[in-house]
């Protein structure tokens, strides 16, 4: 009997970057079989760009494209094939491998799948009941858009939402990274569980076709019904709420500390000034609704900005929220790290790399959802580039030693990048002074109590 | 909950209702009675799937949680989403929007450094527990329909938003760095520029190189070792915003946008507004609107198509519900109730 949701399921997973192989990592969190796919001269670019994080302790090694952050986050758990699907001896291979997989993930744009004969037609070919994932920036299609590229950055202002962010009476704004990937990551996700449940019904297979144009579109609905119900085209309201008051984001005692404050309800508004003080704001008719505290916003602001300066950021989350107030520290990458909700949950996971890696022990993120009965966790570390190709090659697919043997000579078959790229050498003060990042502690193991052995 | 259709505040009327609820049937309910307790609970035996929002702990003192469900539908999916999910430390604490966002980190790196932190606008937080709630949901299903069980799935807004930093987390666990917002001037490639009527982005990668991005803006001293590669362009950021600001001043979104992305094969965007996205060609290739005939609003355009899918696209069946529209209808298909049974509940204020 299946222990976990995605026991026994086969995914071969053709995505870059962030959205399908973050979507395959948390597949092989719930049990399946991910066989990550890259190409020897195209590595997935979270191993070997800009887009790759930072190496563990921030040093290249032999094997830079193994030791990167964002790589090592993201696919967990995989197996990884590398392969040439540029030349038609490589996608022979990958033919064979779909004949004997449940689920087929890519982002590449649409005329890709289909100048290789890989479209879902062609894929129902090869397996009747194949759930095929397709993930492109502006969705399979006719549109006008459809050929254009995308990446979540750059879309974030074309989805509508950098229309609706920003400081208030300033220009647009994007806010976090790459926004509209973990939404397509999700859709993704979606999609395959309500094809293998169409699967298990009836036998027949999917094809899921997720456009993040879309889906960030999908993010400012309510500033589109308005648009088309009342003529209003949304403002940048910063971090002030279109209802209620007061609501921001404060400083706090120390260097670049905040919380949040949220008043939803004239309680919470009495609430917040017991706190505050002094006793005689609770009864100034000024701030005594919403639309008054709304008029009084400035004020307002400054006041709790008063109260709040002189404190420590956990103090004011702590203080409010034990009166009943939504309030919220502004957590940094070190306090997300170091959280004790994070860890009392079990959202933070340590993973163990092999001694051959020598990346000793690292703290990445689980999921954000936890069944009853059916613990899940990481199933084992980000693999190494072409550490699999062995078990697939010959265990899944059978091939003998001799075609696997031709498949190497003809560089169709891989281990190493074709071309290596040569990460940036940067130190971590060098990153600081540059402002790429706020600070860094030397100390960072310790703290989060992986030193090494 | 505002915008309202023709901005009048009636509950039939509000927008966001309209688009959350399309395709279901509503039902009045107060489960905080014994006897609505008691309805419940029959409802929950004839269900697959519970979803609530609740504060942690509030069903089961009404006897209303899943331990207390499932023994009468041992395969009973329920779905909490709250948040700070159902344990911790935090998870009693009030939630909301802008919480959520400061609590996950995401705050912390957006705005700029000059500034305090910044959230999204809108409501980002809460679609994106929405979607995972549904996800989790799913594959608890997945799990049910290959061994029989139910169990009860615990969704974090506050981990949700969180999990987006796969680029900010592990850079601490890998190397000890923390990242911040971005600088307020220098930094403009990549970020959101003017242009001569409204906003555009540009990124570099894609399949443009950045002697292709120069032509695009048609400054031949864009191709300076400068700018060769991002840390230069970090480094000489202010410089190049100049440039970049001079180029594109005279130049229009919508231009600029289809000669990026036809021509140089650039990462491009513009800031579209909300008119923009009602009448997008490319929205309507996908089907991404739905035309719902309401009872109250009229007729009205809605969001609706998240993604498409074969050979089961989302179909639309019904706009959303008024309230209490399907007590009859609902009541006596699960529970075989009739007019009697409705009255009696609706004397005793449960419907």
């Amino acid at each position: 009997m299946a222990t976990l949701p995605l026991e026994g399921i086969r995914v071969i997973d053709c995505g870059y970057v962030f959205a399908v192989p973050y979507a395959g990592g948390l597949m092989a969190d719930m049990g399946a079989e991910v066989i990550k796919i890259e190409g020897p001269g195209r590595l997935d670019i979270t191993r070997d760009s800009p887009f790759s994080g930072v190496p563990a302790d921030n040093d290249p090694g032999v094997d830079p494209w193994n030791r990167t952050s964002n790589f090592n986050q993201i696919n967990r758990g995989k197996k990884s094939l590398v392969l040439d699907l540029s030349r038609a001896e490589g996608r022979d291979v990958l033919r064979d491998l779909i004949r004997v997989s449940d689920v087929f993930m890519e982002n590449f744009t649409p005329r890709v799948m289909r100048s290789w004969g890989l479209d879902y037609a062609a894929m129902k070919e090869l397996k009747r009941d194949i759930i095929m994932v397709s993930n492109t920036g502006y969705g399979h299609g006719e549109g006008p858009y459809t050929q254009y590229p995308a990446q979540a950055t750059t879309q974030e202002a074309t989805h509508g939402l950098a229309h609706v962010t920003g400081y208030r009476g300033d220009i647009p704004s994007k806010a976090g990274q790459s926004y509209v990937d973990f939404l397509a990551c999700w859709a993704c996700l979606i999609g395959v569980a309500l094809a293998l449940r169409h699967r298990h019904r009836t036998g027949e297979g999917s094809w899921i076709d997720v456009g993040m144009y879309q889906l960030g579109c999908y993010t400012v609905s309510e500033y589109i019904l308005d648009w088309l119900a009342n003529g209003r085209l949304g403002e940048r309201l910063g971090n002030r709420h279109p209802w209620y008051a007061p609501q921001g984001c404060y400083p706090c005692a120390g260097d670049d500390q905040w919380c949040v404050v949220s008043v939803r309800s004239d309680e919470e508004w009495t609430a917040l000034c017991a706190v505050i003080g002094p006793p005689e704001l609770a009864r100034d008719a000024r701030f005594a609704t919403d639309a008054e505290r709304r008029a009084h916003h400035d004020e307002l602001d400054a006041r709790i900005g008063r109260w709040t300066a002189a404190l420590p950021k956990l103090e004011v989350m702590e203080r409010l929220q034990a009166a009943g107030v939504p309030a919220g520290a502004v957590f940094d990458a070190r306090d997300v790290n170091l959280n004790p909700h994070f860890w009392s949950r079990g959202f933070l996971e340590t993973v163990e790399f092999p001694a051959v890696r020598r990346m000793g022990k690292r703290v990445i993120m689980g999921r954000p959802f936890r069944l009853s009965k059916t613990p899940l966790a990481v199933r084992g570390p980000a693999p190494a580039l072409g550490a699999h190709n062995g078990d697939v090659i010959h265990g899944i697919l059978g091939y003998s030693d001799r075609r696997c043997e031709e498949l190497e000579q003809a560089g169709i078959l891989a281990a190493q990048p074709r071309t290596p790229r040569t990460p940036s050498p940067m130190s971590m003060d060098e990153r600081v002074s540059q402002g790429r990042l706020a600070y860094h502690d030397p100390d960072f193991k310790k703290r989060l109590g992986i030193e090494d052995a | 909950m505002p915008p309202f259709f023709h901005d009048e505040s009636d509950p039939e009327k509000s927008l966001f209702f309209l688009l959350l609820n399309l395709n279901k049937r509503g039902i009045t309910l107060d489960v905080e009675t014994p006897e609505g307790a008691r309805t419940f609970t029959a409802l929950a035996r004839r269900a697959d799937v519970v979803v609530e929002t609740f504060l942690p702990g509030h069903l089961a003192r009404l006897g209303l949680d899943h331990a207390a469900l499932e023994r009468v539908q041992p395969a009973l999916v329920m779905t909490s989403i709250t948040p700070f999910g159902q344990s911790g430390p935090h998870r009693d604490y009030a939630g909301d929007e802008i919480v959520a966002y400061a609590m996950s980190g995401m705050m912390s790196i957006s705005g700029t450094t000059d500034r305090e932190p910044l959230k999204h606008g809108g409501f980002q937080a809460q679609y994106e527990a929405g979607l995972n709630g549904a996800l989790a949901t799913l594959f608890t299903l997945v799990l049910r329909d290959r061994t029989g069980i139910g169990q009860h799935v615990d969704v974090s807004t506050q981990e949700v938003v969180t999990s987006t930093l796969v680029a900010n987390q592990p850079f601490y666990s890998f190397a000890g760095g923390v990242q911040s917002r971005r600088r307020p001037g220098g930094a403009m490639f990549g970020n959101v520029m003017p242009c001569r009527d409204g906003y555009f982005v540009s990124q570099a990668g894609g399949g443009a190189t950045w002697d292709e991005i120069a032509d695009f803006y048609g400054r031949p001293e864009l191709k300076d070792g400068r700018f060769a590669d991002a840390d230069r362009r970090i480094v000489n950021g202010p410089a190049l915003d100049e440039l970049l600001l001079e180029a594109t001043k005279h130049r229009t979104m919508a231009e600029m946008f289809r000669t990026a992305s036809e021509q140089h094969r650039m990462l491009f965007g513009i800031v579209q507004t909300p008119a923009d996205l009602a009448q997008c060609a490319q929205l309507e290739t996908r089907d991404f609107y739905q035309e719902v005939e309401h009872p109250v609003i009229g007729t009205m355009k809605v969001p609706f198509r998240l993604w498409n899918m074969t050979p089961t696209p989302v179909t639309y069946r019904r706009p959303a519900p008024m309230l209490g529209q399907h007590n009859a209808e609902v009541y006596a298909e699960w529970l075989g109730y009739g007019d009697d049974e409705l009255t009696r509940l609706r004397d005793l204020g449960v419907i």
